[in-house]
């Protein structure tokens, strides 16, 4: 049968009228068959186009104000509002799940996506970024591949000058001074940097000329916090500050202040002098050092590619006499190879780490990424309570449905009044989730070190970010119920009580895929719990308690010390007073007779170290004032030592009386000490060797003395050193803070697990909930059937607890992998025992087992009576 | 009042309604008024005119028989309301009423 032009046929739809259209179409559609039988298809189309162009005429048209289509509709859609208000309101409990779980969700997302957002809007304000490198070193030989991020002070003028490419250089260099202002010192980290800084680096100043400020040597530039600090307003170029310098103060001028650095910058300084200032005394020129940081800029159209061949040329050329005497004096056969960093990489890529001379700590991505799969499974698992609470609770709808059916409701409108219930549903919990994140965000930043606010990161893009959360998260959670719930028959649902179909496995999948996340991360948290309590419990091999280390700064101080042990000394609240350089220093040298070359962590340290920190003495003796000798030519090693040098108690040789040759000295071990964690626990005890001197100071205070010893100290380091401001610090924090890593990751998982396991059990709260509702006549027939309380709460238990013990199945494989990899980092690490996921699985199991027994418990305790009363 | 007048098409059409009687809708009436008259209109006019004379009230219709040939859609059939009668009839009357009132000179004169 011919049939009219489709598209006139459309146009007419379009434009006309609609409560005239059934007519019309039926007129034309007569004709047509008319003309078809009267002059063939062709003509009969064709008039039949004519015919709809001749009822464009404004009566035919459609009106917008008309109400015949519009009320229809609204009146509709103003139906879906209703009945889903009311289903909101009638079941509060359901509501509350959901828009609880979803706002903590979508919370959580939320602080990733800013975290995300800080992270990779690292240094990304200043305007020669592109240009901008960090010239890094790879050293290699035999024994492995050292990445370093520093340089030394020839690399940045020598390639300036040789590679056309290079624009210019700075050199950046934190040293820690102490500065005097009036009478008053403070200790203070001032950032040496070659006066091209603030041309190269993007920080405003906010007095001074960007070329100029740091032209002479005793120029001084302050960011406004510390202007602030010091002279109490930002108006200070022409003032002075002195800075100690070969124990002598020397004047600065201020001659610009910056604006502070911002949070988002890398590099974060609060005063600036010129690099020349320091060095001039001393040039090394040595190729072979990393201790500054060397940035290039090259010129806009430079191919950073291109130029990195030509640092390993100009070093080779310049440096050839260097490598040759290095060789010969010190066997020095490692291939250095100089290389450019881009300087928005550093951030993020830690693989030159180096994060010193004014550079902040770089973020290791992995910490965004553990964040965001946890953000995610909060996410997730507050999804699948939607899902499947909606779905369980569609029984009550099936009425609805069959009836809106069986009127005329299309599968498309129902899909889309459902999905509609689940945005309004998803918004609610959007706007509770913003206020969320406006509340935690303190404890957010604290947790991942960051100093966030909505103020500073928001814009069109975290916007639109968040709008696609929001809509992605109500598109998922509301997808798939919108679909089921549509697809039921008006007759089943309308003719008799309607039943779930089938056993519904996806709705217990998704139980099991829910609970095996939240019993993953609970056995990430306990297995976290042990290694944290190891690392920070175990014994160490000696007592980090009641001792304070005063800081005396770098290098030897014999005689401060040595007035300040003398000051110590009688203190009735002061145990013993002690040295030992600062830090930690790694050396070489070799052994039996040069046979064996060995490296070893070295330590200068007095008589009173090892008895004050009650470090056992296993061979030999301490040093002691009685021995003039020990001063410059014995050491005592530890037990590692002596094993790797071939002198451990199988070797059958005596450790006490060997001689090392270090450099040009020979020292003979008089003692051997027992084996001590002098590095954190996650590193293994290395050879570790001592030599007197001095450095630090290191007392030991008696117990419950503390403010008394504390003051003595001040006092006598007062006496001693009045210039230099106090600092010190207590073993046990220093000890402490070697695992702030850890803790934090502590803190993260246990967040994580709390929340996934707090919304699972939210979710299944509801699961129980229905499905006990709808058994409740089950009960009450099986108690007038004389079933006790206890069988009744198991079999309505027993569901559930099947699903949460199937997860474990599901969770301890991939826990035990995951905690497995990551015990790696530690060289002392707890056993993976079975009672790690025993824990995990108890925790998990009776959380659900509680969870469900509020509402089992409720129901087998009911009367029998009132379920069965009524109908 | 401007219900109580209609155009010389508009008569034509209701008369054509009368016609028909039980059968009057669009095609019907487009073919009457050819036939009787000769005229060709397109179906849009009769359209509006239809609806136009309903909407002041001289007509009245109600949805008819859907067959195949028109697609599942159904006719729209219409009638004369009283009113519409009284209208036509006044119509008839007023030029019943000139006619007579030619003076039969003026035919001599042709």
């Amino acid at each position: 049968m011919p049939t009219p032009p489709r598209r006139a046929q459309q146009f007419l739809r379009w434009f006309c009228k609609p409560e005239l259209l059934p007519e019309i179409e039926g007129d034309l559609q007569e004709l047509f068959h008319q003309w078809v039988q009267a002059h063939g298809i062709r003509k009969a189309r064709w008039l039949y186009v004519l015919n709809v162009i001749t009822f464009l005429k404004p009566y035919f048209f459609k009106r917008q104000n008309i109400q015949y289509t519009s009320l229809n509709s609204q009146a509709m859609v103003s139906n879906y509002v209703k009945v889903s208000y009311r289903n909101l309101f009638r079941h509060k409990v359901f509501s509350f799940i959901n828009v609880v779980g979803l706002s903590i969700g979508l919370a959580c997302c939320m602080l990733i996506v800013l975290y995300t957002k800080d992270e990779v809007s690292f240094d990304r304000f200043h305007e020669k970024k592109e240009q901008i490198f960090r010239v890094t070193a790879t050293m290699s030989s035999e024994n492995g591949t050292n990445r370093i991020g520093s340089t030394n002070v020839v690399v940045g003028p020598s390639f300036a000058e040789e590679i056309p490419e290079v624009a210019t250089y700075v050199r950046m260099e934190t040293t820690p001074y102490i500065l005097r202002h009036g009478t008053d010192t403070f200790n203070e980290d001032v950032l040496s940097v070659d006066h091209d800084f603030f041309s190269v680096f993007s920080f405003p100043l906010i007095a001074g000329d960007p070329t100029q400020v740091l032209s002479n040597l005793n120029d001084m530039v302050l960011t406004e916090e510390s202007a602030e600090k010091y002279f109490g307003t930002t108006d200070v170029v022409g003032k002075t500050l002195e800075l100690q310098f070969n124990d002598q103060f020397e004047t600065f001028v201020i001659t610009g202040v910056a604006k502070n650095p911002p949070q988002n910058s890398s590099i974060q300084f609060k005063i600036i002098i010129p690099f020349l200032f320091a060095r001039q005394q001393y040039l090394d020129t040595s190729w072979i050092g990393f201790y500054v940081h060397t940035y290039v800029m090259l010129h806009p159209d430079a191919d950073y590619k291109a130029v990195e061949p030509k640092l390993d040329q100009v070093f080779l050329s310049k440096a050839e006499e260097e490598l040759k005497s290095m060789k010969e004096k010190f066997d020095f056969k490692e291939k250095v190879h100089f290389g450019l960093q881009p300087f928005q990489q550093i951030h993020l890529d830690t693989e030159f780490g180096d994060f010193r001379n004014g550079l902040t700590y770089g973020s290791n991505p992995i910490y965004s990424y553990i964040l965001s799969g946890i953000a995610l499974f909060i996410l997730v698992i507050a999804c699948i309570n939607f899902i499947n609470l909606t779905i369980a609770h569609s029984l009550r709808r099936g009425k609805e449905i069959g009836i809106r059916k069986v009127i005329g409701g299309q599968r498309k409108q129902l899909i889309a009044q459902f999905l509609g219930e689940s945005m309004v549903l998803s918004f609610l919990a959007f706007v509770a989730a913003i206020l969320i994140v406006q509340l935690v965000l303190p404890y957010f930043n604290e947790l991942a070190n960051k100093r966030l606010s909505f103020s500073y990161l928001l814009d069109a893009k975290l916007m639109a970010g968040y709008l696609a959360l929001f809509l992605i998260t109500g598109f998922t959670a509301g997808f798939y119920p919108a679909l089921v719930l549509s697809g039921f028959d008006p007759v089943r649902t309308l003719y008799n009580r309607h039943q779930m179909a089938g056993k519904n496995y996806l709705a217990k999948g998704l139980v099991v895929f829910q609970f095996a996340l939240a019993t993953f991360l609970i056995i990430g948290t306990v297995g976290i719990y042990a290694q944290f309590t190891l690392l920070t419990q175990a014994d160490l091999g000696y007592s980090d308690e009641n001792l304070a280390v005063v800081h005396l700064g770098r290098g030897r101080h014999d005689t401060e010390i040595e007035a300040l042990k003398n000051e110590l000394a009688n203190k009735p609240s002061i145990e013993m007073a002690a040295t030992k350089d600062f830090g930690q220093n790694y050396t070489i040298a070799k052994v039996n007779n040069k046979e064996k070359e060995l490296g070893f962590a070295i330590s200068w340290i007095d008589e009173n170290f090892l008895p004050a920190l009650q470090i056992p003495i296993v061979q030999g003796r301490n040093f002691s004032q009685d021995f003039p000798s020990d001063a410059t030519q014995s050491v005592i090693i530890n037990e590692t030592f002596a094993r790797e040098a071939g002198w451990g108690p199988s070797s059958g040789k005596e450790a006490v009386g060997q001689v090392i040759d270090f450099f040009d000295q020979q020292l003979t071990v008089v003692g051997v000490v027992k084996d001590y964690h002098f590095t954190s626990l996650k590193e293994k005890i290395g050879p570790l060797l001592f030599k007197k001197g001095t450095g630090d100071l290191w007392v030991k205070i008696k117990p419950d003395q503390l403010p008394q010893a504390m003051a003595a100290i001040q006092k006598a380091y007062e006496q001693v050193i009045p210039f230099r401001p106090f600092a010190y610090d207590f073993m046990d924090t220093i000890n402490e803070r070697n695992y702030e890593a850890e803790a934090k990751w502590k803190q993260m998982i246990t967040i994580g697990a709390i929340l996934s396991v707090f919304i699972s059990c939210m979710g299944l709260f509801g699961l129980a909930m229905l499905s006990i509702q709808r058994r409740t006549k089950e009960i009450g027939i099986r108690k007038v059937l004389g079933a006790a309380v206890s069988d009744i709460v198991f079999l309505l238990s027993n569901d559930f607890l099947k699903l949460v013990a199937l997860s474990l199945l599901v969770a301890i494989p991939l826990g035990y992998f995951a905690i497995n990899r990551w015990l790696e980092n530690f060289a002392y690490r707890i056993e993976l025992a079975w009672w790690i996921f025993t824990l995990a699985g108890t925790i998990a199991v009776l959380m659900a087992f509680i969870t469900v027994s509020f509402q089992s418990v409720k129901a087998a305790v009911a009367n029998p009576v009132d379920s069965l009363r009524n109908e | 009042m401007k219900g109580t007048y209609i155009g010389e098409f508009q008569e034509l059409v209701m008369l054509a309604v009368g016609v028909l009687y039980d059968d009057a809708y669009g095609v019907a009436i487009q073919e009457e008024i050819k036939k009787q008259t000769g005229r060709k209109v397109t179906l849009s006019t009769v359209h509006a005119a239809l609806n136009r004379l309903e909407d002041k009230g001289f007509l009245t219709s109600r949805l008819g028989g859907a067959t195949e040939e028109r697609g599942g859609r159904p006719k729209r059939l219409f009638r004369i309301t009283a009113y519409g009668r009284q209208t036509l009839e006044k119509s008839r009357s007023m030029r019943n009423r000139l006619w007579q009132l030619i003076p039969k000179v003026a035919w001599d004169q042709m």
